[in-house]
């Protein structure tokens, strides 16, 4: 069953800039379960939206059960988790293991950025190591601007082509 | 100091009247955000807040662990000695808590502050502490952070309220909340949703038992939108809250993206307490400099909260007045959040109900918001002049302004989120913090200019301004607003909604705004249609590239143009239509560009605008009536039904009440004579028909009979059909510029003497050479252009005397050309001048003789008919006698005289209407329509009868019986003279002058306005030269000569483009510093200074 969030998000899904070039991915945007920042979420939205992507933005505070059912019930390109109040390697690798729990969405990509520990570059390494190991394709650090999303989604709409034609 | 220990419970004193009381006695009271977790660290907090001299609030703030409701999570935190962001009240419990507060001691209030969606178990622990001030709001605190549902969040906070007023009331207090809407979500909010949302947190707090309640709003990009939000939110609380409710005003500071630099955040800081006074608020909440880094310490706290009481109390008593508030920017925000609050009000009785529909409506929507209760339709920009605007408004009832604002990028947004604290770091990098008292110019703020008319003129400007800037970049914003309560484009004279009969002077092929032809691209300054061209697309079937276009149609251009422009701005550059009338223009120093000297313009619709520099384009002058108007007037008065009818144009003239077959007398033959004719005729469904015998009309039978009178007995002299292409120039022969160039250098020139000579001898050699022309074809005709101009071509030193017409026509006679010559422009123009005339018949047998000879002359066109291609010559050269007219070229006395005896030639000979209209003429004549009277007619009130008399001195014939007079004369500029409130005001000031033209003993006072030549700034009464501002048009007429031009040509640029440029350039260029020299060269500066 969807969390009953689902029915307004719909109104916030975009479908991205109609003559963007290349194929739109379908890209889900979430947070940590205790971050109410929601300016990154906004940004990365717009970044994405007008590199002709599709995205489903759930704003602020996402707990696990919100993200795993819209997940499943969606079926996304890529799950960007992005995080600015500290928390974000606790509350993503909750997210992760959430997400490796159910059989429907634990093959979808998934990477995460922001800033994600209380204190910069110390223990960086360590979280990151472990973001990895709990499933995340890859960890961006604070400070890293958006592009590299775009080449991920890049490679992703190439692999889905490749599929087509084979 | 009381504490709990005292016997008698701690009661926080009210904060309320504490800033009530501050208020009186002018201190601004401060505020910190401040929580500590350990309730030793807490109560030291709160007991140096409060020990300040200044006049503070202590503030409790919690951490978020309680903000959330996790109270068990916060007190596993203090157990384990885990830091806190805050301090965790309910955890504590009332009576550590109470502790706590008490160290604020009986005078200071404490207020807690907190975040939280749902305050119960807050509110409930507070009270019981002994407690009474806390803020938030049901939806301030949900939708900004995290997914609490609204409707929970409103639930949570009506019972909360509820709790709190009555608790409160129990223990013998009162309680305060304070509304966190004027903040939401901190930043890119526009202020008229924060006033909005700050005024219905604030009625929900009333209608659920609360009676003391601040109001909030947060420091936003602009510091006049700020003052005005801040000045819109008194007003509609004052305006929707009960009486009696308690009630003040708080600011945040700047509660976004915060400067990293120390500096950047003091200058930040300054501005936000520079804003609380200025804005009328009684409290403020600082932040520190340490805001973008970590939470401050005590001591940064302290230091802000010293700081920001310092500058207030300079603020308040320093030298530079508060600029007006009640201007434009409190007049939008209030709008707009009356709207908002009023449609969100009807929604339901119950404030907390309204709340949800309207956010479920999306009648609330708040930009960038993800709250999954928030609509998400609306966007805002920080737009060019620094003001947060809409882009996208969503189902909010507000007016869309979103396409002029562009659309919200990542890029745009990260460089919006971060502006105010770039532009802070960068602005106080090199210098210190400005002196307290001394309020530092906000950066990049736009050049404000007003124009003040937006007919032709006022639109001419605005398009070489705008084409300009396209051109090239300002770097600095521009801001326009347009001032006219009628239509930007066609101002009052050239509205669309006047009568269709009403044509214009000039054919339509001759007529552009645009100052170069269209092009590929889509229209806009600087390159776009014709009148004629834009006629023919849009309205195919009547348009008539050659013919004249009825006055609606060219206002229909004219908003077509304004339209194109303002579709095609280039970024830096806004442009506003503000419908309003300048009701007196104020020079203020220090609000200017640079602190320099600025205008404040008040409205008649009662607000005030600021401007940097001004345009006068005032267009046709309102004067007084005249001595004989009044007395005409009043008999009329004195005599109903008589109707005497004074009006500037045709269009605000009350025709219709003419009753059909009354007598009706028109002083006055020229184009408003031919206006009124049209109206009372075509207008009343008489047609013309074609016929044998020329032009027939067909009465309704519902026409009056129109007797009209003029000096001259004839109308004006019929214009020839024009044969000259958009493009054609002509090149004078003997009346050249450099000629009269030449003249005017020796100094001030008599006209009549020196310059109407030169110019009678080019009309006739114009004259003659056509006739040459059609005698012996049009290489005779050059060869004896030729031969005279050589004969002239003597170095203008030599200062040649003028050919007399006696000898062009000898040469002429050559050719076997007609010899005859025109003596003088008066035996054109007033051919029954000294005439006899025995009967009315005799006389109107005369003039049809001399219309249709006229008629004949048109006929053959202004390049092949002798007369009127001489005629048109005055057109072609109208610039050439500018240039020894303007600015002061004539002598005092000779001025006089071109004014009122050359000017009014000029204009019968050379400013007459199309064929079609003498045709007419002729035809209503026959009909027995028009009746005129004869030369030299006199209009006198017969006291024995009671109506109007009217008869000509020349024609023996009784006086005519007047049911109606109309003046249909056009009046002209006299400034002294004038109606207007701002010329008036104007001149009472010394700001602007009459232009007096002084030369040897002589004077001769103008009436027009005085200025410089290009770019044409007024000239104050004690002669300096009024840099700021400029005027353009009629009413700088008799300064300048002819400047009752409504537009512009194809082609090379004529006066009319080439003026607006010049005002143009300069409104894009920095005013010239105070050191700049003031005296200029007497002919520069038309104040008439010399002699």
């Amino acid at each position: 069953m969807a969390h009953p969030d689902l029915a307004t998000r719909k109104a916030k899904r975009s479908t991205g800039r109609p003559d963007a070039p290349g194929p739109g991915l379908r890209v889900l945007l979430t947070t940590g379960a205790s971050d109410a920042h929601t300016w990154n979420l906004v940004h990365l939205q717009l970044f994405l939206e007008e590199a002709g992507h599709s995205v489903l933005n759930l704003g602020p505070c996402v707990p696990e059960r919100l993200l795993v059912d819209t997940v499943e019930l969606t079926r996304p390109d890529l799950i960007v988790f992005s995080s600015v109040n500290g928390h974000g390697h606790l509350d993503g690798l909750r997210a992760a293991h959430a997400l490796d729990a159910n059989p429907l969405t634990r093959g979808i990509p998934k990477v995460i950025g922001g800033r994600l520990g209380i204190t910069a570059g110390e223990g960086e390494a360590e979280r990151r190591t472990a973001l990895l190991a709990a499933g995340f394709d890859e960890v961006h650090p604070d400070g890293a601007g958006p592009e590299p999303l775009l080449g991920r989604l890049a490679a992703l709409a190439g692999a889905a082509d490749a599929r087509l034609a084979a | 100091m009381s504490g709990p220990g005292g016997g008698r419970p701690w009661r926080a004193a009210d904060l309320g009247a504490f800033v009530q009381s501050a208020a009186r006695d002018g201190e601004l009271v401060v505020q910190p955000r401040m929580g500590m977790a350990r309730p030793q660290d807490m109560a030291a907090g709160v007991a140096a807040v409060a020990a300040l001299a200044e006049r503070t609030v202590a503030t409790i703030t919690l951490d978020s662990y309680t903000r959330v409701g996790d109270h068990a999570a916060a007190a596993e935190a203090i157990r384990s000695a885990q830091p806190l962001n805050g301090f965790p009240l309910v955890s504590h419990g009332p009576e550590t808590s109470a502790r706590v507060a008490a160290q604020a001691g009986p005078d200071t209030p404490v207020q807690v502050r907190h975040g939280s969606a749902d305050p119960r178990a807050i509110f409930r622990t507070m009270v019981a502490a002994g407690l009474t001030a806390s803020e938030g709001g049901p939806v301030s605190y949900c939708l900004p952070y995290g997914r609490t549902p609204l409707a929970e969040s409103v639930t949570a906070w009506r019972e909360a309220v509820r709790q709190l007023a009555t608790d409160t009331r129990a223990r013998g207090a009162r309680a305060h909340l304070e509304t966190f809407g004027g903040c939401l979500l901190g930043q890119l909010c526009p202020p008229s949703l924060l006033v909005a949302v700050s005024v219905l947190e604030a009625l929900f707090f009333v209608q659920n038992g609360i009676t003391s309640v601040s109001l909030s709003y947060a420091q936003q990009t602009h510091a006049d939108q700020d003052a005005g939000a801040l000045t819109a939110l008194r007003l509609l609380a004052d305006e929707l809250l009960p009486a009696g409710t308690d009630r003040h005003l708080v600011l945040y500071t700047y509660m976004g993206v915060f400067p990293r630099t120390p500096e950047g955040a003091r200058l930040l800081l300054a501005r936000s307490t520079d804003l609380a006074v200025r804005g009328g608020a009684q409290r403020i909440i600082v932040k520190t400099e340490a805001e973008a880094h970590r939470i401050p310490t005590l001591g940064e706290n302290l230091a802000a909260l010293r700081r920001a009481a310092a500058r207030a109390r300079a603020a308040r008593s320093g030298p530079a007045p508060a600029p007006a508030i009640d201007g434009p920017d409190t007049y939008e925000v209030l709008t707009e959040a009356r709207a908002l609050v009023t449609a969100v009000l009807s929604l339901a009785d119950d404030v907390g109900t309204a709340l949800l529909r309207a956010f479920h409506r999306g009648i609330l929507d708040v930009p960038y918001c993800l709250h999954p209760d928030n609509r998400g339709g609306s966007r805002s920009v920080i737009a060019d002049d620094g003001r947060l605007r809409w882009a996208a408004h969503g189902a909010m009832p507000l007016f869309t302004t979103g396409t002029r604002n562009g659309t919200v990028t990542a890029d745009r947004l990260a460089a919006m989120l971060r502006r105010t604290a770039d532009l802070h770091d960068l602005e106080a990098r090199p210098a210190e913090e400005p002196r307290p008292g001394v309020p530092a110019a906000p950066p990049r703020r736009p050049r404000r200019i007003v124009v003040v008319g937006t007919g032709p003129r006022g639109l001419s400007v605005l398009e070489r301004l705008a084409a300009r800037a396209a051109e090239r970049p300002a770097g600095n914003p521009v801001r326009v607003q347009l001032v006219d309560p009628y239509p930007a484009g066609p101002g009052r004279v050239w509205r669309t909604d006047q009568s269709p009969w009403f044509l214009m002077n000039t054919a339509a092929c001759e007529v552009t705004m645009f100052s170069g032809p269209a092009d590929d691209g889509p229209a806009r300054p600087g390159a776009g249609p014709s009148l004629a061209e834009w006629w023919a697309g849009h309205d195919p079937e009547h348009a008539d590239p050659d013919g004249y276009a009825p006055r609606a149609v060219y206002g229909a251009y004219l908003e077509y143009v304004t339209a194109r422009i303002t579709a095609t701005l280039p970024p830096d550059l806004t442009v506003e239509h503000v419908p309003a009338r300048v009701l007196s223009a104020d020079r203020v120093p220090g609000t200017g560009e640079d602190g320099g000297t600025g205008y404040r313009l008040r409205l008649d619709r009662g607000d005030v605008l600021t401007a940097d520099r001004l345009v006068l384009a005032t267009g046709h002058p309102a004067v007084e009536p005249s001595d004989e108007q009044n007395a005409l007037v009043a008999f009329a008065a004195a005599h109903p039904p008589l109707r005497c009818i004074v009006g500037e144009s045709a269009a605000d003239m009350p025709l219709a009440l003419i009753p059909p077959g009354s007598a009706v007398g028109v002083l006055g033959m020229g184009l408003t004579f031919y206006d009124v004719l049209a109206e009372l005729t075509l207008g009343r469904g008489g047609r013309f028909q074609e016929s044998d015998t020329g032009l027939r009309y067909l009465p309704s039978g519902r026409e009056p009979r129109i007797v009209p009178a003029s000096r001259s007995g004839v109308p004006l002299m019929t214009r020839g059909v024009n044969q000259k292409s958009p493009g054609h120039r002509y090149r004078a022969v003997l009346f050249t510029p450099e000629r009269m160039a030449a003249l005017r250098a020796a100094g001030p020139v008599d006209f009549h003497a020196a310059v109407l000579p030169w110019l009678m001898a080019e009309i006739n050699l114009v004259l003659l050479g056509t006739r040459v022309r059609r005698a012996a074809g049009a290489a005779a005709a050059e060869e004896f252009t030729e031969r005279v101009r050589a004969a002239h071509a003597r170095p203008p030193a030599a200062r040649p005397e003028p050919p007399e017409p006696a000898a062009l026509a000898r040469t002429a006679a050559e050719y076997g050309a007609d010899t005859r010559t025109i003596a003088d422009l008066s035996s054109l123009a007033r051919p029954f001048a000294g005439r006899r005339f025995r009967s009315a018949a005799e006389y109107r047998t005369a003039l049809a003789e001399h219309l249709r000879a006229d008629l004949d002359e048109a006929g053959m066109g202004n390049l092949g008919g002798p007369l009127k291609s001489a005629c048109d010559t005055l057109r072609d050269v109208r610039q050439t006698i500018r240039g020894v007219v303007d600015f002061g070229g004539l002598t005092p006395t000779s001025h006089q005289r071109f004014l009122h005896e050359f000017a009014p030639l000029a204009a019968l000979v050379s400013t007459g209407p199309p064929p079609l209209r003498s045709e007419q003429f002729l035809a209503l004549m026959d009909a027995g329509v028009l009746d005129p009277v004869g030369p030299r007619a006199r209009f006198q009130p017969d006291q024995a009868n009671g109506c109007f008399t009217v008869a000509s001195d020349q024609v023996d014939a009784p006086g005519t019986r007047l049911d109606t007079l109309i003046d249909a004369r056009v009046p002209s500029t006299d400034l002294r003279a004038d109606r207007d409130p701002l010329i008036r005001g104007l001149i009472a000031d010394g700001t602007i002058r009459t232009f007096v033209n002084s030369w040897a003993g002589h004077s001769f006072d103008t009436g027009g306005l005085a200025s410089t030549d290009a770019p044409f700034h007024p000239v104050r009464a004690c002669g300096t030269v009024e840099h700021g501002m400029h005027v353009i048009g009629i009413p700088s007429e008799h300064t300048r000569w002819f400047t009752q031009v409504g537009s512009g040509r194809p082609g090379p640029w004529g006066s009319f483009t080439r003026d607006a440029d010049d005002i143009a350039r300069a409104l894009l260029e920095p005013l010239p510093g105070p050191a700049a020299p003031a005296a200029r060269p007497a002919d520069a500066v038309a104040g008439g200074s010399t002699g």
